[in-house]
């Protein structure tokens, strides 16, 4: 089962018949209705009691799914060759996946509990094309899958001529999480913030219903017997929040260890290599010559606890459907950050930090928040007061205290926003509450935008918008002699690189 | 032999002193003619519905007085817009620029275009018009599209393109 035995057909591991299982199980799920329609049809038709009709549904249904995952995998086959991999699989409809080793972005792999005691892992060739034709290698052992990732990386860097590969073998590891990082992973969770966002307009939609709840509960004879009084509930509601704080940090923590526990980052060559999770283990790649941009972000819980989230994206990251291809780092310090992205970029950039703090980050103009306050603060709050004058009078120039707090978010937006460059890359900051910035190279972008506004124009101020295949950055409120100068630098080393940006 | 040369920032070319290409004329008479429509059709149901529904007399001349200013600058807007689009084609790339209140130049250089599309509607097709897309890695739609051409300039300008994106590709 070697790469190097190329050119015949093989077939994977019979293990491979759970992976075939768990499908054809997902996909009886989501058609439940239709799949299942004509057992229902014969289990109406027979005539017995339920519980026969049961037991045989059961027998019929767990012989079609067993039947059908082995037939799936006999008819499963696949072939690699020197420069591709070909994937033949279906019983009735007959596919063939063509995936060239050059299309290849990354080879990921996973590993359930049952592969794991088996030390099976399921291979997954990440493309740029559609994930309908993402190609799949189930039950194969991790030597096979390491072999595979090293043949189609010298079949890439080589046209697979000499047999001689340049990849190194993985060393050690760069990055490793223990428990405190879940903790910190799970802290730092948005979605546990989310789920407040969402029950704070819950409870005060049923508040009625909740005080109604508590009088009764307050009422019950088992506590009036502990004389508990209206303080008392006020605290116990106190408490039933802080347990909820609680159990949400709690379920984002256990979610932090079941994705990332015993998480390792290696470069293994021109290749990084991430891999972590407590039952199913994920092993994810990318090849560093795909990188598009680097990014480094810090929200409230993160500045606390002085650790950032790190990005790397890649050029299929940007179609939206794909996000989840994105390349996480899920908690470093701003040392490692810096060290990962001198690796990463090297060797024509990573010289520039992407610390937020850095004082080498060159501000925008101020007249940023002028426009900001402008068009976010004083036109609305305006338009707000002269819509409430007739129907609340004077109170109405209660809705100018919007003002001064878009003053302050626009003020705060300022000072976070800034940029750095030097010959080869840039690095734009941005932030409100907490920080974020983006690295990237200037070999790599695809088209440059600057914009004007009548009121940059009069300001002589411009905004400057690089795209990328990943997403666009953009570099608000620059001079406008600065901004076409790092245009045409920037047009310069695309249109004089000799290296490929994908 | 390995040169290095160190390259001025103020030797890198400027799109100051470009000659910026406009777009075809007929393609004002075609905008004016859309637009010339759209008002016609619309201006019937606006004089006719105020009136039907009985809304008080002021407030009918507010909202027809309304009307008449936003079909004026319907009809005005592409006098004063579209002399303002303009593109340039250069050896490396091709610059593009838009926009009255908020203008704006696009720069594609031409070894990032992954294809090239060219496309005209039957209104295009009576005014001998064409429209060119271009498409870099990334975009969800045409990065660049530049309406308004004639249909002999948008196929030249495509084919210039697909040989300059085509030679860059042999280079590197």
């Amino acid at each position: 089962m070697k790469p190097a035995d190329s050119g015949a057909w093989n077939r994977t591991s019979p293990y491979a018949i759970l992976f075939f299982l768990g499908r054809i199980i997902r996909h009886v799920t989501r058609n439940a209705w239709q799949s299942l329609a004509p057992l229902f049809a014969f289990l109406i038709a027979y005539q017995g009691d339920l519980a026969s009709k049961l037991m045989l549904g059961g027998i019929g249904l767990g012989t079609a799914l067993l039947v059908g995952s082995v037939l799936h995998w006999l008819f499963f086959r696949y072939r690699i060759g020197t420069d591709s991999i070909l994937i033949r699989s279906g019983i009735v409809r007959k596919k063939q996946l063509d995936i060239k080793f050059d299309r290849i972005q990354g080879v990921n792999t996973t590993q359930n509990l049952v592969y794991r005691a088996l030390g099976l892992v399921t291979v997954t060739f990440d493309t740029a094309g559609s994930s309908a034709n993402e190609g799949q290698l189930p039950a194969v052992t991790r030597e096979f899958a390491y072999e595979l990732r090293t043949h189609i990386s010298s079949g890439k860097s080589s046209a697979a001529t000499s047999g001689e590969n340049e990849v190194a073998l993985p060393g050690n590891a760069l990055l490793k999480l223990d428990w405190r990082d879940m903790f910190r992973i799970g802290l730092a969770d948005r979605r546990a913030l989310l789920i407040f966002a969402f029950i704070g307009p819950l409870m005060d939609q049923r508040s009625d219903e909740f005080e109604a709840f508590i009088n009764n509960t307050l009422q019950s004879p088992a506590l009036d017997a502990m004389q508990l009084d209206v303080a008392t509930g006020a605290i116990m509601v106190s408490g039933v929040f802080i347990l909820l704080a609680a159990l949400l940090v709690l379920i984002s923590v256990a979610a932090a260890f079941l994705r990332y526990h015993n998480f390792e980052l290696f470069l293994d060559g021109r290749t990084l290599r991430s891999q972590g999770g407590l039952f199913t283990r994920n092993e994810h790649t990318m090849d560093l010559e795909k990188i598009q941009t680097l990014q480094l972000q810090q929200g409230i819980v993160q500045i606390w606890l002085n650790r950032f989230l790190m990005t790397v994206r890649q050029a299929i990251s940007g179609r939206k459907q794909r996000s989840s291809k994105l390349f996480v780092i899920p908690v470093v310090t701003i040392e490692t950050a810096d060290m990962l992205r001198r690796l990463l970029l090297a060797p024509d950039a990573g010289r520039l930090t992407q610390n937020p703090r850095s004082k080498l980050f060159q501000p925008i103009s101020p007249y940023y928040m002028r426009s900001r306050i402008l068009f976010l603060g004083l036109l609305p709050g305006t338009l707000l007061c002269s819509a409430l004058y007739p129907a609340i009078g004077i109170a109405s120039l209660t809705g100018l205290i919007w003002l001064p707090i878009v003053g302050l978010f626009c003020w705060r937006n300022w000072k976070r926003a800034g940029y750095l460059h030097n010959n080869n890359e840039l690095v734009r900051r941005s932030g409100l509450l907490g920080f974020r910035t983006v690295g990237l190279l200037f070999r790599k972008v695809q088209r440059v935008t600057i914009t004007q506004s009548r009121y940059q124009r009069r300001k002589n101020l411009a905004s400057l918008k690089l795209y990328m295949a990943s997403g666009s950055v953009r570099v608000p409120y620059i001079e406008h002699e600065k901004a076409k100068q790092l245009r045409n630098y920037i047009l310069y080393k695309v249109e004089s690189s000799q290296q490929a940006w994908h | 032999m390995f040169e290095n040369p160190e390259i001025a920032l103020q030797e890198l070319p400027d799109t100051d002193s470009v000659q910026w290409q406009a777009l075809d004329p007929g393609y004002k008479k075609l905008r004016r003619l859309q637009n010339s429509i759209a008002v016609l059709l619309t201006t019937a149901p606006i004089v006719i519905l105020p009136l039907a529904l009985r809304i008080p007399l002021l407030a009918t001349i507010i909202f027809w007085l309304v009307w008449i200013m936003f079909a004026t600058a319907l009809l005005v807007w592409p006098g004063i817009a579209l002399p303002k689009r303009g593109y340039v084609l250069r050896d490396k790339d091709i610059l593009f620029r838009k926009g009255v209140v908020w203008q704006s130049v696009t720069a594609i250089p031409f070894n990032r275009i992954q294809h090239v599309e060219t496309s005209s509607t039957p209104f295009d097709r009576k005014f001998g018009l064409a429209t060119l897309q271009l498409f870099t890695a990334g975009g969800s739609g045409g990065d660049l599209k530049i309406e308004g051409l004639a249909a002999e300039t948008a196929e030249q300008m495509r084919l210039y393109v697909l040989k300059q994106a085509g030679a860059s590709i042999e280079t590197s």
